[in-house]
């Protein structure tokens, strides 16, 4: 057992090649502002910075490292994914270059050539931004019983219908969409899977006021007009399609979460240096439990995240892992949030530039984190799935093929 | 025994839930959270004709004096609203200690103004070295040809913003122990070299920064003996604590409400989802932490009202689970609603943050614990 992801010669070579290439053209320009709490408050201009750097990485095969040499991706192991993501995490941006679309596992399994081509390398280039856009007002965790239709005109798709809690910041190039293409088919045979230009006529984005920072976007298709070109897969095939999205996004592609999580690290370092009294607040044993114990959990979630990207990348079939991975990042967050409250107190809910718990930060935190029990699949439904895949539900199901089998 | 309330307790809920609930539900609170000051006069004034600011005062100083447990009824309500007032710092925190620890000229000149709602006061006791205990106290007042001048900062005070006068805990000693140097000043929000501002943030009531810049204040505005102000601070603090204790009560029993109708209105997979079982244990969760919370603060209600001698101790055991507990149900309720809980138009978040604010207010629940294990001589 190693680790380390770093282990070859050629490896370190690799680091460094990254490293200098990072240096080179990853700097945030300062001349475009402070970079804000969160995403979501990013300006026009910082997020095309970001596009701009998003399409220099995805020229290099860096965006997707792992994904196939022709389409787009980088042809690599997962050791050196690691090393990009390391030496990419070393400088701050507004931009979370890992936004990475869920579009492309779906397209790796299911796509043609000529889609292939057309639409998932410039997804793994970093030319072509996706949106998710599956949850509707009626279907979040049952999301099978989506209402959005597709009704066959000709060679084309008259799309009508409502999505909620989808984006993303600014604008997409396309939204990644399940929607009902036979009302009279059976559930699960009655969806297509379609990647739609966002810029067609019919679609209306409005912004979603979140209690998170981070910009949700509801979307309504009033009879957008879609060439039959954007299905993917089967015209009844989608539930199956976007199945494979959605293994990666339960967190089956695994996650390599740095071992000094800025959040852990800096409410440590703050415990440290905050005075009680004359004495540092980590001295205090109700705060010691409360901040060894969050370092212990974003450890076993970075561990957990770890193993699901080893698997992923070394074609290892996996049952639960990828929800179990979702689901300890979940309960991983929103305990993080309460020890954070615990131990700082007020300082963990304001901003002020004096007094706000590392610069903010853990304000943020406080908001976002009650958004991260559910993106994605609640936990509940992480619970359900990892019963089934353990094999003590009434229901059995087995993970969803991505980029492991495609190849 | 007997553990139902009293026709004229049952009338004051009544009357303060069917108002509260017409013309205060989540999208006008929101509204007021988001205004600058957080405060609505508005509502202040009704507050005021419907008789629940001066309630807790004695009648000598135009108040109704009503019982502890009164005031825990209406709080409650106020707590199923989610309203924001300047109520427990004004009346429960300024009035009340004015009342234990003020002479009598003071009484009868503030009081009257207090009951009425004309007079707003903010109480400043926690500093940058964060803390509920008299040891937390370092805001220098010095005396000074008869006059005091006061230095040092007050963090996370709620109210600054529409008050006319602070109460100010300060430290006139550092000799002896920690309480027998606490003195209580009340000082008009103008007073030269006193200056205040809104920290911005996820905070359930606006909390300000008060920064005092030898702040200059006659010997009248000391409130009580010169460092006999703790003792009777202390006694303040413990109903303060239960009055919002009956608060996030009220708060629970509301995040139960919206959680069970969700649960039966909302549909997945063709059912409510109120009869999954995990959805089930989250409403559960809810229903413990509300009931615990619930006959804890009545029963130290009572023994407050009954002058018992074990009322701190009850009143301590309330807010570790109070202070605990209205955060916790908080989080279960955002688990019932998932994506909808997010949304601001929806108002949940209202709940959360005011809980996660509570559960420092008045100490944190390590404090009250502490407390607890010291009154039973731990
Ligand atoms: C921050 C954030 C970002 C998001 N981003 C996206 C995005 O980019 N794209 C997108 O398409 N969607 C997105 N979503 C939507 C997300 O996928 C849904 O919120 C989620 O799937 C839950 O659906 P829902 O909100 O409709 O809740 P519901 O499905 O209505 O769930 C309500 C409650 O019922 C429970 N429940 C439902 N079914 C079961 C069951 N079978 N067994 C047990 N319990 C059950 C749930 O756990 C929950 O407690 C996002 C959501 C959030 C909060």
């Amino acid at each position: 057992m190693d680790f380390k992801p770093e282990y070859t010669k050629e490896q370190e070579e690799f680091r460094k090649e990254v490293r200098a290439w990072v240096e080179e053209n990853a700097r945030y320009p300062e001349e475009l502002g402070p970079i804000p709490l969160s995403s979501g408050d990013m300006s026009r201009e910082m997020w095309l910075w970001g596009r701009d750097f998003q399409r220099k990485l995805g020229a290099k095969g860096w965006y997707y490292p792992t994904y196939p040499k022709e389409y787009g991706g980088g042809g690599l192991s997962g050791d050196k994914d690691i090393i990009i993501k390391e030496e990419l995490r070393r400088v701050e941006h507004p931009v979370a270059y890992s936004m990475v679309s869920m579009a492309a596992p779906a397209l790796l399994v299911y796509g043609t050539e000529e889609q292939k081509q057309r639409l998932l390398k410039p997804m793994l280039r970093g030319e072509m931004v996706a949106w998710q856009a599956f949850t509707e007002p009626g279907a979040g965790s049952d999301l099978a019983s989506l209402q959005t239709r597709a009704v066959r005109d000709g060679d084309d798709f008259i799309i009508t219908g409502e999505k909620c809690f989808i984006g993303g910041h600014h604008e997409p190039d396309v939204l990644w969409a399940p929607v009902m293409t036979d009302p009279d088919a059976p559930r699960h045979m009655n969806l297509g899977a379609f990647v739609i230009p966002a810029n067609l006529p019919g679609i209306s984005i409005r912004f979603q006021n979140l209690v998170i920072r981070e910009g949700k976007r509801a979307v309504t298709f009033e009879g957008a007009r879609v060439s039959r070109e954007y299905l993917v897969g089967g015209e009844t095939q989608g539930w199956r399609v976007i199945q494979s999205s959605l293994e990666i996004e339960h967190g089956g592609g695994g996650s390599v979460l740095p071992e000094d999580d800025p959040i852990v690290t800096g409410a440590l370092e703050f415990c440290k240096k905050t005075l009680r009294n004359g004495v540092p607040l980590s001295s205090d044993p109700a705060i010691q439990k409360e901040m060894v114990d969050l370092y212990i959990e974003a450890n076993v979630h970075r561990l957990i995240g770890m193993r699901n990207h080893w698997m992923h990348n070394n074609n290892v079939p996996g049952t639960y892992h990828g929800s179990q991975n979702s689901l300890v990042g979940k309960y991983t967050a929103l305990r993080s949030a309460v020890k954070l409250l615990n131990a700082l107190g007020p300082f963990a809910l304001t901003v002020d530039p004096k007094w706000g718990a590392l610069e903010g930060k853990v304000e943020d935190h406080q908001r976002h984190t009650l958004g991260s029990d559910h993106r994605g699949g609640t936990i509940d439904v992480q619970k359900v799935i990892i019963a089934r895949r353990i094999g003590i539900s009434r229901t059995r199901e087995r993970a969803a093929p991505t980029r492991a089998q495609a190849g | 025994m007997d553990l139902s309330l009293t026709p004229g307790q049952q009338m004051l809920r009544d009357a303060a839930r069917d108002f509260l609930t017409r013309e205060y539900p989540r999208k006008v609170i929101r509204e007021i959270d988001e205004t600058e000051s957080g405060f609505s006069p508005e509502l202040w004034r009704q507050m005021v004709d419907m008789g629940w600011v001066g309630m807790i005062l004695p009648e000598e100083y135009g108040g109704m004096g009503s019982s502890f447990t009164d005031l825990g009824v209406l709080y409650e309500e106020m707590g199923a609203a989610c309203l924001s007032s300047p109520h427990h710092s004004s009346v429960v925190l300024g009035g009340l200690t004015i009342l234990e620890a003020g002479n009598d000229k003071q009484k009868k000149k503030i009081l009257p103004s207090i009951a009425s709602g004309q007079r707003i006061l903010a109480f400043a006791l926690t500093e940058p070295d964060y803390g509920w205990g008299p040891g937390s106290v370092k805001l220098a007042a010095t005396r000074k040809n008869g006059h005091f001048v006061l230095n040092g900062t007050k963090l996370f005070v709620p109210d600054v913003q529409v008050a006319d006068q602070i109460l100010v805990v300060a430290r006139t000693s550092s000799r002896g122990s920690p309480e027998t140097g606490i003195t209580l000043f009340l000082v008009d929000k103008g007073t030269a070299g006193l200056s205040s501002r809104i920290l911005e943030g996820w905070t359930g009531d606006k909390l300000s920064e008060v920064i005092f810049n030898n702040v200059e204040v006659p010997a009248s505005a000391v409130v009580g003996r010169v460092g006999g102000g703790w003792a009777p601070l202390e006694r303040v603090l413990e109903k303060a604590s239960i009055a919002m204790c009956a608060y996030s009560v009220g708060g629970m029993q509301r995040l139960l409400d919206i959680s069970v109708e969700y649960s039966q209105n909302r549909i997945a997979f063709g059912v409510p989802i109120g009869t999954f079982q995990r959805v089930q244990d989250h409403v559960i969760e809810i229903v413990n932490d509300l009931e615990a919370a619930r006959w804890t603060t009545y029963e130290a209600l009572w023994k407050l009202d009954e002058r018992q001698s074990d009322a701190p101790l009850a009143i301590s055991m309330a807010s570790v689970i109070a202070s605990e507990g209205f955060p916790h149900s908080a989080e279960a309720a955002h688990r019932v609603h998932a994506g909808i809980g997010i949304d601001k138009e929806y108002g949940l978040y209202l709940y959360t943050k005011k809980a996660r604010s509570l559960q420092h207010y008045l100490g944190d629940p390590v404090h009250h614990r502490k407390q607890v294990g010291r009154l039973l001589g731990m």
